[in-house]
C-alpha cells in the first residue's frame, strides 16, 4: 500500500497519445478548442486512472484498458430502426454526423463539427474534475455529434433517437442538447455498432425552466467495444428530467451519469437495468449534486449479473448547505445470479444541509428460492421460472416509464437479451 | 421554525472548551528525545528490556515506514503532521511495579481519581497492598460487588499497573502489558503479534508496529471464560508526546473475553497523535467483545489543538463458529480515523460493529468498519449511529465484501446520522462487493435531522423541548448502547450528553 511508484505508460496511454498526434490536424476546432484538446490530452499523458483514484476504485482504466483500436474512416456502420416508430433519428455513423438534417418544429439542429469549427461549443468541453478521464478522452478526440436546441414551450409528438453507430475502430461522439422553458421532449440515445471499437460519448443536457424531459440511453455494443459514456445535465427551475440507462452489451463499459439541480424545484429520476453477462465489466457512476433547496430525486437501479461479468455501480449524492429541504433517494438492487460474477456498490451520501431527508439502500442476493418453489409448484419448470423472476425484477423498473410506445419498446430490447443470454 | 433555530443557537454556544477531562498532571516524565531514528527505536526497545528479535522486528517496520506515504482518501483534513517533532516516548518516572502501588506516585492516584474511571480501584489499589489475607479476600469481594473490572491502565505510553492479576492468573488469563508479554511470554507473543495487521499494513500501522512503546496483552486459554471484565484506560500527558499503543488479545478455543477500552487526554493546544494498533485473535467457538469509549480532547471552540486518533483495530475470526463484536463511543479526537474489522476467515463466524459517533466544535470524524467474509456461512452486522453537531464533519466509511468461496455470507448494515444545525456535515460512503451468488447483503443509510413530528409527538405528552431532544437521541443510539457492558453503558450515555451539552439540552 501507498508505496512509492514511477508509472510507465502502459501501451493504451501510448496508443492514444500517438493517435492524438496523428488526428490532431484532421480534428475541428478553433483556437480555443484546440486549446481544450491539449489540456485534455495533458491529463491522459499523465496516466488514466487507477482504482486509486476513488471515484474509478472498481474500474481501474489502466489495468482494464488493454488495448486502443486505429481509427478506420472507411469502415461502415449498419443503420438501425429507432426502437419507437416513427421517431426522428439523428444518426452518428461511424463518428460522423448525417448532412441531412431532419426538420422538426421547434428544434433547431446542427452538426457538432460545425459548433467545434466556430468554437461556440468550447465552454462545454471542460472537463468536470480532475478525475474526469472520459470527459478528457472526449474532449481530446471528439470530431462530430449534433447540437439540438429545443425551442421554449415547445412539445415534441415523437420521440427524437440519436444514434452513436460505431464501425470498429475508435469513436468519440459528443450529443448536446438544450431544451427550452416549458418544452417537453423524449430523447432515446442509442449506443451500438458491431466492431472492437473504443467508443467515448458525451451527452450533455441542460433543461430550461419547468422543462420535461424523458432521456433513455440504451447501450447494447458487441462483447468486443469499450464503451466509456458520459451524460451531464443541469436541471433548471421546477424541471423535471426522467433518465433511464439500459446496460445490454460491451465489453468494458462505464457509464457516468452527472446530474446538478440549478434551480428549485427541480426533479430528477434516475432508473437502470444492468444486463450483465460473458466476460464483460460494467460500471454506472452517478453523482448527484443538489445545489439549491426545495429539490427531490429518486433512483432505483436493477443489476442482474451471470457467467463471468462484473457489475459496479456508484451513486454518490452531494447536498450542498444551502439546499435545504431536499429529498433525495437511492436504491441498488442486484440479483447475482452466478458463482463466477461479481458485483460491487458504493451508494454514497454526503450532506451538508440539515432539513433534508435523504436515504439509501443496496441489496445483493440471489433468487429467493420461496418465489421460485411458489412458481414451480404451479407446474411451471426451473429454468422458466427463474426467468420469469428475473424478468419481472428488471421489468418493474420499466413498467414505471408510463409511456406505452416506449415501456414496450423497452421491454423488446429486454426479451430480446433475454434470448440470446437465456 | 423557531424550535430549529433554538437549537442551532445552542449548539453555537455549546462550550466544546469546557472539556470535563482537561487536567495536566505534573509527573516528572522520563522522555526520549524528540524525532524518530533508528536510534530511537533501539533506545525504545532498550527501555523495555526488549529481546533482540522485538528489536529487529520494530526496525523492520521503521524501514517499511519509510518508503510509505500517509493515507489521503479519509474525509479529514489537517496541517501536515512532522514526524520529527514528536517525543516517541515518555514513562512516568516513578514507574511503580505492580507488587508495591504504596509507591505510586500520589499525583498519579489523583489523575485517577479526577478521571472517576470503574476506579472503584480507588479501594481496590489501597486493597492489594495490604498484606493481611482476610483483609485482603475483603478486597476482592468489594472487587465482586463493584462489578468485577481488572484495569490495565496505560499513562502516556506506559502500562503503570495492572490489578486483578491474581485472580485472572487463577483462571489462567493473561493480562498484562504488552511489554511483560514480550519479556514473559515471548513464544505467544511472537506467535500472534503482526499476524491480524502486519508490520506493512499501513502507515499508521507501521509506525505503531516500530515504536509502540506499550499497550495491553490478553490471553485466555482453551476453555475458559474470562471471569471478568477486563478494561484499559488510556490516557495522554505529556506535551507533543504521540502514544502508541498495541494491545494484543488472543482467545483460544471456546474461550471468551469481553475487554472495555477508554481514552481521555489533557486539554492541550498542540495536537497529540494517537497511532494504536488492536489485534484480535479468536479461535475456534471463541468470542471476543471490544467496547471503546473513547473520549480524547477534541479541541477548543476554535478547533486549535485536540488529539489526532489515528488507529488500526481489527478482528481476525480464525477459528469456526468464532465471533468478534466491536462496540465503540467516539465522542472526543480533533480528528479520528478508525475502522475496527473483522476478518470472518472461519466457517460460521459472526462479525459485530456498533458504533455511535458524536461530533461537535470542529471535530472531524471519519469512521466504519471492515467485513470481510471468507468462510462459508458467515455473518455481519453493522449498525452506525452518527450524529454531527456545530461546525463538525462525520463520516461513516465500511466495507462489506464476500470472496468467492463464502458461500452463504450474510450482512446487514445500517448506518443513521442524525444532523443538528446546518454548518455540520455527515457523510456515507458504504463499499459492498460480492463475489458469491450466495450472499446476501442488505444495506440501508438515512440522513436527517429530528423530525418535527417526533418531537411534536413527544412535546405534546407535556415534556419540555430539550428533554424531547434528548429522549429522541437517546432513541437513536439505543440500538448501539444496548451492547455496551453495563459501566460502559452509564458512562457512554453521560459522555453524549456532555458532547453535545447545548444542542440537546
Amino acid at each position: 500500500m501507498n508505496m512509492h511508484t514511477t508509472p510507465q505508460r502502459t501501451l493504451a496511454e501510448t496508443a492514444l497519445i500517438d493517435a492524438f498526434g496523428e488526428r490532431l490536424s484532421l480534428l475541428p476546432g478553433d483556437g480555443a478548442v484546440m486549446l481544450k484538446r491539449d489540456d485534455a490530452i495533458e491529463a491522459i499523458k499523465g496516466g488514466l486512472p487507477t482504482r486509486r483514484i476513488e471515484s474509478w476504485h472498481y474500474t481501474d482504466l489502466r489495468r482494464l484498458l488493454t488495448s486502443v483500436p486505429d481509427f478506420d474512416p472507411a469502415a461502415v456502420a449498419k443503420a438501425i430502426a429507432p426502437i419507437v416508430e416513427d421517431s426522428s433519428v439523428l444518426p452518428v455513423l461511424n463518428g460522423v454526423s448525417s448532412a441531412k438534417l431532419p426538420d422538426i418544429e421547434g428544434v433547431a439542429v446542427q452538426r457538432l463539427s460545425e459548433k467545434l469549427t466556430d468554437g461556440s461549443i468550447a465552454p462545454g468541453l471542460d472537463p468536470y474534475g480532475t478525475d474526469d478521464a472520459i470527459g478528457a478522452l472526449n474532449t481530446a478526440f471528439v470530431a462530430d455529434g449534433y447540437f439540438v436546441d429545443i425551442a421554449d414551450g415547445a412539445e415534441l409528438e415523437k420521440p427524437l433517437e440519436l444514434q452513436n453507430l460505431q464501425a470498429g475502430g475508435q469513436t468519440h461522439v459528443r450529443l448536446a442538447v438544450r431544451v427550452g422553458a416549458g418544452a417537453k421532449a423524449v430523447i432515446v440515445e442509442r449506443q451500438a455498432g458491431e466492431g472492437a471499437a473504443l467508443v467515448s460519448s458525451v451527452s450533455q443536457l441542460v433543461l430550461g425552466e419547468g422543462a420535461e424531459v424523458t432521456w433513455l440511453i440504451v447501450q447494447e455494443q458487441p462483447d468486443t467495444a469499450t464503451h466509456l459514456a458520459q451524460f451531464k445535465a443541469h436541471l433548471g427551475k421546477n424541471s423535471k428530467l426522467t433518465l433511464f440507462v439500459m446496460n445490454a452489451g460491451g465489453k468494458l463499459v462505464r457509464q457516468e451519469v452527472v446530474v446538478r439541480t440549478t434551480g428549485e424545484g427541480a426533479d430528477f429520476t434516475l432508473r437502470g437495468i444492468n444486463l450483465l453477462a460473458g466476460d464483460t465489466h460494467t460500471d454506472v457512476t452517478m453523482v448527484l449534486d443538489h445545489g439549491v433547496p426545495h429539490t427531490a430525486s429518486t433512483e432505483v437501479i436493477r443489476n442482474v449479473v451471470t457467467g463471468k461479468a462484473r457489475g459496479v455501480f456508484q451513486g454518490r449524492i452531494n447536498v450542498h448547505q444551502y439546499a435545504q429541504k431536499t429529498n433525495a433517494k437511492m436504491a441498488c438492487n442486484t440479483l447475482l445470479l452466478s458463482d463466477d460474477g461479481e458485483f460491487s456498490t458504493k451508494p454514497e451520501l454526503e450532506i451538508f444541509a440539515d432539513d433534508v431527508v435523504c436515504g439509501h439502500g443496496a441489496t445483493v442476493t440471489e433468487i429467493d428460492h420461496s418465489h421460485l418453489f411458489y412458481l414451480m409448484a404451479r407446474g411451471i419448470d426451473e429454468k422458466t421460472a427463474r426467468g420469469l423472476l428475473v424478468k419481472a425484477f428488471v421489468a418493474e423498473v420499466i413498467e414505471e416509464l408510463d409511456d406505452e410506445a416506449i415501456v414496450e419498446a423497452l421491454e423488446r430490447r429486454l426479451d430480446d437479451w433475454f434470448l440470446t443470454h437465456g | 421554525m423557531p424550535a430549529v433555530q433554538e437549537t442551532i443557537d445552542r449548539v453555537r454556544k455549546i462550550d466544546v472548551d469546557q472539556y470535563k477531562y482537561g487536567f495536566q498532571t505534573e509527573i516528572a516524565m522520563d522522555k526520549a528525545p524528540k524525532g524518530l531514528s533508528e536510534d530511537i527505536i533501539r533506545f525504545i526497545s532498550a527501555k523495555k528490556d526488549e529481546p533482540s528479535w522485538m528489536l529487529e522486528w520494530r526496525l523492520e517496520a521503521y524501514r517499511r515506514w519509510l518508503t510509505l506515504d500517509e493515507p489521503k482518501w479519509a474525509r479529514v483534513h489537517y496541517p501536515k503532521i512532522d514526524f520529527q517533532d514528536l517525543y516517541y516516548y515518555a514513562a512516568p518516572k516513578s514507574t511503580p511495579g505492580p507488587t508495591s502501588l504504596s509507591d505510586v506516585d500520589p499525583e498519579l492516584l489523583k489523575v485517577y481519581e479526577k478521571l472517576g474511571i470503574p476506579l472503584r480501584e480507588q479501594e481496590i489499589l489501597a486493597g492489594v497492598q495490604k498484606t493481611d489475607a482476610s483483609e485482603l479476600e475483603e478486597a476482592s469481594d468489594n472487587v465482586y460487588k463493584s462489578g468485577r473490572v481488572a484495569v490495565d491502565a496505560v499513562f502516556d505510553s506506559v502500562s503503570v499497573v495492572t490489578t486483578f492479576k491474581k485472580e485472572l492468573a487463577q483462571a489462567g488469563v493473561i493480562f498484562c502489558s504488552i511489554s511483560e508479554a514480550i519479556r514473559e511470554h515471548p513464544e505467544l507473543v511472537k506467535k500472534y503479534l503482526g499476524s491480524v495487521v502486519p508490520t506493512s499494513d499501513n502507515f499508521y500501522a507501521t509506525l505503531n508496529s516500530a515504536v509502540f512503546t506499550d499497550g495491553s496483552f490478553v490471553f485466555v486459554p482453551k476453555g475458559v471464560r474470562c471471569p471478568m471484565e477486563l478494561s484499559t484506560y488510556f490516557r495522554m500527558n505529556e506535551k507533543n508526546t504521540g502514544q502508541f499503543e498495541r494491545t494484543l488479545i488472543i482467545a483460544e478455543e471456546g474461550a471468551y473475553v469481553s475487554y472495555l477500552e477508554g481514552c481521555t487526554a489533557p486539554q492541550r493546544d498542540e495536537n497529540q497523535l494517537h497511532a494504536a494498533v488492536v489485534e484480535l485473535i479468536a479461535l475456534d467457538d471463541a468470542e471476543i467483545k471490544y467496547s471503546t469509549v473513547q473520549n480524547w480532547y477534541p479541541g477548543d471552540a476554535e478547533g486549535k489543538g485536540g488529539i489526532y486518533n489515528f488507529v488500526t483495530k481489527r478482528g481476525d475470526c480464525r477459528g469456526h463458529r468464532s465471533k468478534i463484536s466491536w462496540t465503540q463511543v467516539e465522542t472526543g479526537s480533533a480528528i479520528t480515523w478508525k475502522y475496527p474489522s473483522c476478518i470472518l476467515r472461519g466457517d460460521d463466524s459472526s462479525g459485530e460493529f456498533y458504533s455511535i459517533a458524536v461530533s461537535n466544535g470542529y471535530q472531524q470524524v471519519d469512521s466504519g468498519t471492515k467485513m470481510i467474509h471468507l468462510g462459508k456461512n458467515t455473518s455481519s452486522r453493522i449498525i452506525s449511529k452518527g450524529i454531527a453537531a456545530g461546525f463538525s464533519q462525520n463520516t461513516y466509511r465500511g466495507q462489506v465484501s464476500a470472496h468467492r468461496k463464502a458461500t452463504n455470507a450474510r450482512n446487514f448494515t445500517n448506518c443513521d446520522s442524525l444532523l443538528i444545525g446546518d454548518q455540520c456535515g455527515a457523510h456515507t460512503v458504504p463499499y459492498m462487493e460480492a463475489k458469491n451468488s450466495t450472499a446476501q447483503f442488505e444495506h440501508e443509510a438515512t440522513t436527517s435531522k429530528i423530525s418535527d413530528d417526533q418531537k411534536f409527538y413527544v412535546m405534546q405528552r407535556g415534556i419540555p423541548e430539550e428533554e424531547a431532544i434528548a429522549l429522541i437521541v437517546n432513541g437513536f443510539v439505543k440500538d448501539v448502547i444496548q451492547q455496551l457492558p453495563m459501566e460502559f453503558a452509564v458512562e457512554a450515555q453521560k459522555l453524549i450528553g456532555i458532547s453535545l451539552e447545548g444542542s440537546v439540552g
